[in-house]
């Protein structure tokens, strides 16, 4: 495992399984996210108090949920390549900001849309919904960060740190619906046993969660690769990589 | 009538704006993630190409 990880941090290595992997995340992906569309959108029955609107829910929790898996993957890839000066890491932790910022975007804008009707309006300022805006916030600010230096090396130490000093928004996100006195509701995983959801509505949520999973995947894994053609511009395999093609 | 009325000859009724503008706003920023990643794919390697030719002059 541990030979595996070290040749792993070999540019040329990484290029390669980054290379490979791709096709075993963008087919369950495609697969996942039908199955789960036509379940949630069409055989899902409608909710009994909001009606068809909770259809939401099958794009807004799966994206907020890889707002904060993205963004905690983030910040241990940047922290192990600030203690490990692996690169391959910095790499990993820079490709995967723009997708989440993207993820947290979907799930503020679906959020809000689904509040319009339900709750009467767009937005509230609740615990919530704050601190997931200051997650996209601290998305942005690593992204604009990290563009700031013209050294990688730098600009990964920099953003890095802050990645890891925002990490202490996570638990605030998942436990402000329990320690303050929200409009936003409780978590529907709470207990795995008893989820409070019927089996109907709860299966297509999770195969959805999953595609998301397999999403950010692909996304990554395809920036990732180029983002190591960049940095390794003067070694001699990625010339044979890009001159080959 | 409102917007959401007038939409509502759709599927899901009189919520019909409001999921099929969620769902709209995430396909087109997922598919914007894939273009991005397709035109920086070309960017890069037609960059890469560039310099390295230049090299060899």
């Amino acid at each position: 495992m541990w030979k595996w990880i070290q040749k792993l941090a070999s540019p040329k290595v990484f290029y390669e399984t980054t290379n490979k992997l791709i096709p075993w995340f963008f087919w369950p992906f495609i697969v996942l996210i039908i199955i789960g569309l036509y379940w949630g959108l069409v055989l899902a029955p409608a909710d009994y108090q909001q009606g068809e609107s909770f259809r939401i829910i099958y794009i807004h929790v799966p994206s907020a949920w890889m707002s904060m898996f993205v963004y905690f993957i983030m910040a241990m890839a940047g922290g192990i390549g600030l203690i490990w000066q692996i690169k391959m890491a910095e790499v990993v932790a820079k490709v995967s900001a723009p997708i989440g910022a993207t993820f947290t975007l979907i799930a503020l804008s679906t959020g809000a849309i689904w509040g319009k009707p339900m709750w009467g309006t767009w937005w509230v300022w609740d615990a919530r919904l704050t601190s997931e805006l200051i997650l996209l916030f601290l998305y942005l600010a690593y992204i604009s960060l990290n563009n700031a230096f013209d050294n990688p090396k730098t600009a990964a130490k920099a953003s890095s740190i802050l990645a890891i000093v925002g990490l202490v928004n996570l638990p605030i996100i998942h436990y402000s619906v329990k320690w303050w006195n929200t409009l936003h509701q409780g978590s529907i995983f709470n207990d795995i046993s008893n989820p409070s959801m019927h089996p109907d509505m709860l299966w297509p949520l999770l195969i959805m969660v999953f595609a998301f999973q397999f999403l950010y995947g692909v996304l990554a894994l395809v920036n990732a690769r180029d983002e190591v053609l960049v940095r390794e511009q003067n070694s001699r395999w990625v010339r044979t990589v890009v001159m080959g093609e | 009538m409102t917007l959401a009325e007038t939409l509502s000859f759709l599927p899901y009724g009189k919520y019909a704006l409001y999921i099929w503008l969620s769902y709209g706003i995430t396909f087109i920023l997922i598919v914007g993630l894939f273009v991005r990643a397709s035109i920086n794919y070309k960017k890069i390697r037609s960059q890469l190409k560039n310099k390295y030719s230049r090299e060899n002059d």
